[in-house]
């Protein structure tokens, strides 16, 4: 029975770990929606590694009904939105989608970087802002310091904000109220042109893709005729429904102002871009929803199988991931050390570390990844503007007129006692100052404008280590700015090492070469001669070391004639082969290649 | 198919085990059992069928010598009574300097031993001391002097170097007091750590020579033989014109060769196998304590593998055909290996580092 006035669409936001997602589940558990033997943890993650990060990388979106204290039963819509910095453009989709949102804010943290990235973005999607102060189970909980935070740092009245304990289950009505009291009922007329926003989507190798949409106008059915606004591409509904905790409900029709899934034969995610507006082909709507952003990819890495001969697994592997991630983006990329692999590009780090994780634990690879790229503009001295993510691609250094690399504004809270150090850190990164405010007698915010490349090259761990864990972090890319930078070459026998080239900074180039051919000569293993391992920049050679000929590997003795150790370590040499990367007469197993790739410099 | 088949008796028995060694043996073994050993290995000798003429015949051990004269006499005796000896066959008898009397010597030539290898390993008795051996230079002299004096006419010494503590003025004056006793053949063993000895449980204590010095060493050694006018005729051996150990080069010419006794290993008949090295198991059942039957036939590409990895151990080296001659001529150029007529071989730099050299031929 489909009346607009009793449905609530809301999104729950949260700093990482603050309890969204043990949230979500009681809401369900409460509401009937799930048996609360069915919530084996956190149903709204439902990928593996989301749930042992303890974050959430794709949104998904559930359907329930509450029974409210005015004897009314609402339908409420729960948009779960991915929890980390590189996921900014589909947190803002669907926060779009929604007419409120949860603000959780840990009572034993207080407002973090993310709680506070979260909030803005809800206020600039007019959201309604319900906080909600989590964990009071805890001792050291101060409810009083939280609510006081959120006042004051977010600015929204906090006083009365539902104190709950996600956990043990405690004063979880309390938000269920609140939603139905607070977030408004969606706007919109069912008898508009249709106008409905993607917010998510996944493939289904049955259905095809399942696309989630909020319908923001008019209204959808099966058998219509949709156009996708932005990329054209048009279908016909096969399938609609709400979203259940484990299901598809399916329906004839979805109304304005309300949250669901269609499906229509489609065969690729890229048809379906998140921010996309779904109208109907006969009759269409002015104009697409606003907001809608082509995602690009931030970050670049070159993944390459340890096994040369996993190639075909890999490419395999990258596809199926790609079904349900369209800002995962791959092309082949051939190395001359490494082989065959992939050039890829991801949203973040974090997006690039998820994928390479799930590459190698649910498809079993063992992977070479590249030092992560980010996208360098290069305005060459004939007035052409080019955009490197490949140090392959650099271009030689004297027809460079004007370098320049993306920038960030970095927003980072840390414990006061810590500030000295995170100042100094993210002086070493190269990081601008631009502001700094206490939230509290105890934290402070730090603003810095920072090279992005900065940003990937391990800082998130190293700040995290400088503060004990305790720091959190935002960023948001704020364009470019000419910088000097240099592409910096590995030689090993004179060779260039392709797959080890890297764009740097030019006051850092002279360090980070030491310490990459110092790491080189301690993981690549003796030849039999001498090699050398050289750092240059254009042809120049900046810092050099010497792998020593290996000296002595030898079994003097097989007596008896028992000659099955020689023969264990031709085996064991046969192994290590097919991991081994050759070039000239050198060999460097994938293993030297990993560690020298590993960036934990800075510990 | 070899023509010929060489015997190997294993003997694991010693009166304490030595510091380095991770072979198999047992401390301690009665009468009784030595007397039941020799039984079992007479089985197991016969058990074959072998009828082939034997050119070479080995007791290895373990110590031998402590197995006792007669017995070991009695054994010889059943061997040439069962099998062919070639006329000039080589016997040999490993044998510890602090085991065996002027008497015994006489006795064990005259049954027909006519090769003795000596576990000399240095003439620094502290140093000996510290391998847990447990005779002392003059043992080894006095027992070279006996075996002269019984008739022996092939003498080998073993060596051992880059022990802990040794120095290189150490090994230079070991390499000259074994010179000094005038032997037809030396076997020199570079010090391997192996898991389960009582060095690798005290290594953290132990000062092993670096790998500088251990070149050093090596270089001593095979230049001061050298300049004796020993030929450096495989990785660990040395040997006067017309003493290279025909036993041991049947292992690296890949020609047939049984071995008798718990632990001991065959290639014969184109399989490889072993007896268990467990002395009991071996007592209960010489005939099936063994995994002959799980044996395979060496196919072609592994005896291509073993033709170039064995042969390769000496100076004769392998048919050139037989690997790429790209990898041959980078390896030529890197001082590693020789063209030898048709052959190559690998230079004494290429022994030293003879694993990753034939790796690379072989992958």
């Amino acid at each position: 029975m489909y009346d607009i006035k009793k449905i609530r669409n809301f999104s729950i936001i949260a700093h990482i770990d603050h309890g969204k997602s043990t949230l979500a589940d009681r809401l369900l558990e409460y509401t009937g929606a799930v048996a609360s033997r069915d919530v084996e943890e956190q149903l709204l993650d439902n990928m593996e590694l989301e749930r042992e990060r303890g974050i959430t990388i794709k949104a998904r979106a559930v359907r329930f009904a509450y029974k409210a204290d005015d004897g009314e039963t609402y339908e409420l819509n729960l948009i779960d939105t991915p929890g980390h910095v590189d996921f900014g453009y589909e947190v803002s989709r669907s926060l779009t989608a929604c007419e409120g949102a949860v603000l959780i804010v840990d009572a034993t943290q207080g407002v973090q970087a993310q709680t506070l990235a979260n909030a803005y973005m809800a206020v600039d999607n007019d959201l309604e802002i319900l906080p909600v102060i989590n964990k009071i189970d805890l001792p050291s909980a101060d409810t009083e310091m939280a609510k006081h935070e959120i006042e004051d740092i977010i600015g929204i009245p906090a006083m009365d904000a539902p104190c709950i304990s996600a956990k043990m289950g405690i004063n979880i009505k309390d938000v269920l109220e609140r939603i139905v009291t607070d977030v408004p009922a969606p706007k919109g007329d069912p008898e508009k042109p249709l106008q409905a926003l993607i917010f998510d989507s996944y493939y289904d190798s049955y259905k095809g893709v399942v696309v989630y949409i909020r319908v923001m106008e008019g209204k959808l059915s099966v058998g219509d005729t949709v156009r996708m606004m932005h990329t054209g591409a048009e279908f016909e509904v096969v399938e609609a429904g709400t979203l259940n905790a484990f299901s598809l409900d399916k329906r004839e029709t979805l109304y304005a102002g309300e949250v669901g899934y269609f499906t229509a034969s489609i065969k690729s995610i890229g048809d379906t871009t998140v921010g996309d507006t779904v109208t109907l082909r006969d009759a269409p709507c002015a104009e697409p929803l606003p907001g809608f952003k082509k995602v690009q990819p931030m970050v670049f890495s070159g993944i390459y199988p340890a096994d040369g001969s996993k190639y075909g697994d890999l490419k395999e592997a990258l596809e199926k991931l790609q079904l349900n991630d369209a800002s995962l983006v791959f092309e082949p990329e051939t190395s001359v050390a490494l082989g065959f692999g992939f050039r890829c590009g991801f949203l973040g780090l974090l997006h690039m570390e998820i994928i390479d994780e799930r590459l190698e634990r649910e498809f079993n690879l063992d992977l070479i990844t590249t030092a992560p790229s980010v996208i360098y503009e290069l305005v060459l001295n004939d007035g052409t503007v080019l955009h490197v993510d490949n140090p392959s691609n650099y271009p030689d250094p004297t027809l460079i007129k004007e370098a320049r690399q993306p920038m960030v504004k970095a927003s980072v809270i840390t414990p006061t006692e810590y500030v000295g150090p995170v100042m100094q850190f993210c002086l070493d990164r190269r990081g601008i100052y631009l502001d700094m405010k206490y939230l509290d007698t105890t934290r402070a915010e730090l603003l810095y404008e920072m090279p992005l490349n900065e940003i990937v090259y391990d800082f998130f761990d190293t700040l995290k280590s400088k503060t004990k864990g305790y720091a959190s972090l935002d960023y948001e890319p704020i364009g470019y700015r000419k910088s000097d930078l240099v592409k910096l070459d590995i030689l090993l026998n004179g060779e260039m090492i392709d797959a080890l080239s890297f764009i740097v900074f030019s006051d850092r180039a002279y360090a980070r070469a030491r310490k990459i051919v110092e790491k080189l000569r301690d993981n690549i293993p003796r030849q039999l001669f001498e090699l050398p391992v050289q750092a240059a920049i254009g042809g120049k050679v900046i810092a050099r070391e010497t792998v020593k000929a290996m000296r002595k590997d030898v079994l003097a003795k097989c007596y008896g004639g028992d000659i099955t150790r020689k023969k264990k370590l031709l085996e064991k040499q046969k192994e290590g082969k097919k991991r081994m990367r050759s070039f000239g007469s050198v060999q460097v197993p994938s293993e030297a290649f990993m560690a020298v790739l590993k960036m934990d410099d800075d510990q | 198919m070899s023509t010929t088949t060489s015997l190997y008796f294993h003997f694991p028995f010693c009166t304490r085990k030595c510091n380095y060694c991770a072979f198999y043996s047992v401390p301690w073994a009665s009468e009784a059992q030595k007397d039941a050993y020799l039984d079992a290995l007479k089985t197991q000798a016969l058990s074959f069928g072998e009828t082939r003429p034997v050119p070479s015949v080995y007791f290895g051990g373990g110590t031998p010598t402590n197995f006792g004269v007669s017995r070991l006499t009695d054994l010889l005796c059943f061997v040439r009574e069962h099998f062919s000896l070639t006329p000039d066959v080589e016997i040999t008898l490993e044998a510890n300097p602090a085991d065996v009397s002027p008497a015994d010597l006489q006795t064990l030539r005259n049954a027909g031993f006519n090769r003795l290898s000596i576990g000399m390993q240095s003439s620094d008795d502290a140093l000996l001391k510290s391998l847990g051996r447990r005779h002392t230079f003059a043992d080894t002299r006095a027992t070279v002097e006996a075996a002269r004096e019984a008739g022996f006419q092939n003498l080998s010494l073993d060596l051992l170097f880059a022990l802990p503590g040794q120095t290189l003025p150490g090994l230079e004056t070991s390499v000259r007091d074994a010179l000094s006793l005038c032997p037809e053949h030396i076997s020199a063993y570079s010090l391997q750590l192996e898991e389960g000895t009582a060095f690798y449980q005290t290594r953290e204590t132990l000062s092993f020579p670096t790998e500088d010095e251990e070149e050093a060493q090596y270089d001593a050694l095979c230049s001061l033989l050298a300049n004796a006018g020993y030929r450096h005729y495989e990785i660990s051996s040395f040997a006067k014109e017309g003493f290279r150990s025909r036993h041991n080069l049947r292992y690296w010419d890949r020609g047939d060769y049984l071995g008798i006794g718990a632990a001991a290993h065959s290639f014969w008949n184109g399989k490889r196998f072993s007896n268990v090295p467990d002395l009991k198991a071996y007592l209960a059942s010489p005939l099936t304590a063994n995994d002959y039957k799980k044996a395979e036939r060496i196919d072609e590409t592994e005896a291509w593998e073993e033709t170039v990895m064995l042969g390769l151990r000496t100076d004769e080296g392998i048919p050139a055909s037989l690997v790429s001659s790209e990898h041959i001529s980078r390896l030529v150029s890197l001082g590693l290996l020789a063209q030898k007529g048709d052959h190559v071989a690998l230079t004494e730099r290429g022994w030293r580092v003879s694993n990753a050299v034939i790796g690379q031929l072989l992958l």
